[in-house]
């Protein structure tokens, strides 16, 4: 018999229990009759006709809304039930108590075109601002797990990101940084690439001699980005790097209390080309399947849940991404709950860090995405985000300059402590309108949630094309919304300046000279280095592949062999072989 | 008589890790007639290789991350080396710097469209080039 799924499940053991509406049903009789009247009597004909509309938008779900929402759009609900008090289950309202009074969202701004020593002088730089967190970006040929003397990586050492190829790189970019201290998110998008570049920190710690017990930060070690958001030119299974991300998952949790080793990333997706339901339940459906595996391999789910965190992406349907950040709250205490039987409250918590959405902003007029982004990231703030990156105005040209990252640090600042919407937990709450869009959003992500279950869960839903197909589609259809202007999209296809003049930017140049410090550096480490204990750590790591030993404490002997980035890509290919992404032709 | 079809191979540098770009320029060109070839990423060679193979017209590329200056010369002199270079139109789309477009333009792209660019523009861009190559 097939597995039940979650929605199964959640039908099945949540009881409806005792039923408090809060609208008393005289009053909602009352509310009906008054507003038949009104709808017939005041309300213009060519309104009421017209009375749901479904917004367009990039990245929209096309939820259609009402003209005016009263009790009548959610006479069924039970505040208890279905809000609760802040730290309360069913959490709706926010995960902590005093939310923000307590402790303010965490400002955490990525940042990272240039030399591993230009990285260590920028995190300096950032934290003398107040930042609270430092959030790397690795360069292409990091992420992709190319070292900097390969062929592939011409053109892109150091250009979107700090280029790592061995432990001497992450000793120069934490040189003098409190690593006990401070938080460090470390964007190590995929399994592969997380279980490469996180060894090299741990290493680093370890000849400093910071115990790993101390060091607080985040991995992001999601399949999703390896196998399904991004591009590249060589790929492993879809199952084989679920393993690895399950693999880091378990070291991690076990070596290094502190440190988050999973990022569920909705964020990439969404950005690729998706609506924020599709966003959330894949996302979900990762969740699911890891805990699954998790239970497995005999763990318990909450020394795994407590610890789970996500990533998601407000983008410009502004009630709907308060609205959607609250539903998923709300559907992540239940699966906690009642799929898993969590018992740690810490598990039911959806912790999340949120960016502002790229893909909305604009080349034309590029000050508009100052204001753009603002509303993306009053939205997370609103919705109860627990860390924030806001992107800044120069993105459809480059990197981000020194001037627009400190920009968007600002613009958080002033949410922080100029708007006072941090003083009030869940300022839009009870709000008819945002309580019933927040139902209809936890609805959808469900039903979402139910088809990638009957799919036979996200990593058969990846492995057979199904969501790259429904990504491709919806990028195309995107496309010609805005081409055909039905997705309005302003400086662009409305309100364009009939005179529209592109502005000056700085932009990031590529500097070939890092590129060259970083392959002499590859070629003297090379000669440094014992080669023997390398090469016999690569074959160890080959073997802990081809049998089911977890892989980190072999890419760790790696890490501590100097063995480089790219050695450590070759070894994986040769234990798994190579995928081919179900998006390109044969 | 009807036009021919313009052929057009559609790829991306070996690291670039977005694609997003790739494939709504693929949906736009098909939505106008023209036969897409989606080749994702690759090194020159195989770039250069699979446009002989399947005899196109135009090879696209979508850059995000930069460094496009460096691997676009590498890209045009492979294709000179393999002989294709003077029958064969290359455009460019994606985030790069403004400035970097006629310098682009001077190594062979003959179009180049930046993300404001408008789907009319990349089509008749992308006519424009195959016909100079006629």
């Amino acid at each position: 018999m097939a597995e039940k799924t979650t929605k199964e499940i959640l039908k099945e053991k949540i009881k409806p229990g005792e039923h408090v509406p809060l609208y008393n049903p005289r009053a909602v009789e009352k509310l009906k009759g008054e507003f038949e009247k009104w709808q017939n009597t005041v309300v213009s004909k060519k309104d009421k006709d017209n009375w749901w509309v479904t917004p367009h938008t990039i990245l929209g779900s096309d939820i259609p809304r009402e003209l005016l929402y009263t009790p009548l759009s959610n006479t069924d609900l039970d505040y208890t039930r279905d809000l609760g008090f802040s730290g309360q289950e069913p959490y709706t309202r926010g995960i902590h108590t005093n939310m923000y009074r307590g402790r303010t969202f965490t400002m955490r701004q990525i940042f990272g075109a240039g030399s591993p020593e230009y990285i260590n002088k920028r995190i300096k730089m950032l934290l003398e601002h107040g930042a609270t967190g430092t959030n790397w970006a690795l360069d292409l040929a990091t992420v992709q797990m190319f070292d900097s003397d390969e062929p592939e990586a011409l053109g892109q050492v150091a250009t979107v990101g700090v280029p790592i190829d061995c432990v001497e790189d992450m000793e120069v970019i934490c040189k003098d940084i409190p690593i006990d201290k401070v938080s460090n998110s470390i964007i190590t998008h995929f399994p592969r690439n997380t279980a490469i570049i996180f060894p090299m920190f741990l290493v680093m710690a370890e000849r400093r001699g910071v115990p790993w017990t101390e060091l607080p930060g985040s991995v992001q070690n999601d399949f999703i980005m390896e196998s399904l958001v991004r591009s590249a030119v060589e790929y492993i299974p879809p199952r084989d790097d679920f393993r690895i991300q399950c693999d880091n998952i378990e070291f991690i949790r076990k070596n290094v209390p502190k440190w988050n080793f999973v990022t569920l990333n909705g964020y990439n997706l969404r950005e690729w080309g998706t609506s924020g339901v599709t966003e959330m339940a894949v996302a979900l459906a990762n969740a699911i399947d890891t805990l699954k595996d998790m239970i497995r391999r005999g763990h318990d789910c909450d020394w795994i849940a407590e610890r789970l965190a996500f990533f998601w992406a407000p983008a410009n349907d502004f009630m709907e991404e308060v609205a959607r950040l609250r539903a998923v709250r709300r559907l992540w205490y239940k699966i906690m709950k009642y799929r898993f039987d969590a018992t740690n409250p810490r598990s039911m918590w959806m912790r999340c860090h949120v960016q502002t959405s790229g893909v909305s902003l604009t080349r034309e007029e590029p000050m508009n995405n100052i204001v753009r982004a603002a509303f993306h990231a009053l939205a997370a703030v609103l919705g109860g985000a627990q860390s924030l990156h806001v992107d800044s105005y120069d993105e459809a040209y480059s990197v981000p300059s020194e001037e627009a990252s400190i920009l968007s640090l600002r613009t958080q600042q002033i949410i922080e402590a100029e708007t006072q919407i941090t003083q009030v937990v869940d300022p839009v709450g009870g709000s008819f309108y945002v309580e019933a869009l927040t139902n209809e959003m936890e609805r959808r992500i469900l039903d979402e949630l139910d088809e990638l279950e009957r799919r036979g869960g996200v990593v058969e839903a990846v492995t057979s094309g199904w969501l790259h197909n429904r990504v491709a589609r919806f990028i195309e259809k995107e496309q010609r919304m805005i081409a055909d202007g039905e997705i309005k999209v302003v400086g662009k296809n409305t309100y364009r300046a009939p005179d529209l003049k592109m502005p000056e930017i700085w932009v990031h140049e590529y500097d070939e000279k890092i590129a060259k410090q970083m392959r002499d550096k590859l070629a003297s480490l090379r000669q440094r280095r014992n080669n023997e204990k390398a090469s016999s750590a690569i074959e160890a790591l080959i073997q802990a592949c081809k049998k089911s030993d977890n892989v980190m404490q072999y890419t760790l002997e790696c890490a501590r062999a100097d063995v480089t980035v790219g050695e450590m890509r070759r070894a994986f290919v040769k234990a798994f072989g190579s995928w081919k992404s179900p998006l390109y032709m044969a | 008589m009807a036009e021919k079809k313009i052929r057009i191979l559609l790829a991306q540098f070996p690291l670039e890790n977005h694609n997003r770009g790739l494939i709504a320029v693929a949906g736009l060109l098909r939505d106008a007639g023209m036969e897409v070839i989606l080749l994702g990423n690759a090194v020159s060679n195989r770039i250069i290789d699979t446009a002989i193979q399947e005899d196109v017209d135009v090879v696209g590329i979508s850059t995000y991350c930069g460094g496009e200056l460096a691997l676009g010369k590498e890209l045009m002199k492979v294709a000179e080396k393999k002989g294709i270079k003077d029958r064969t139109a290359f455009v460019l789309g994606g985030i790069f710097p403004p400035s970097d477009a006629p310098k682009l333009e001077a190594i062979g792209f003959s179009g180049t469209f930046p993300p404001s660019a408008s789907r009319e523009e990349i089509i008749a861009g992308v006519k424009a080039a195959a016909a100079a190559k006629k």
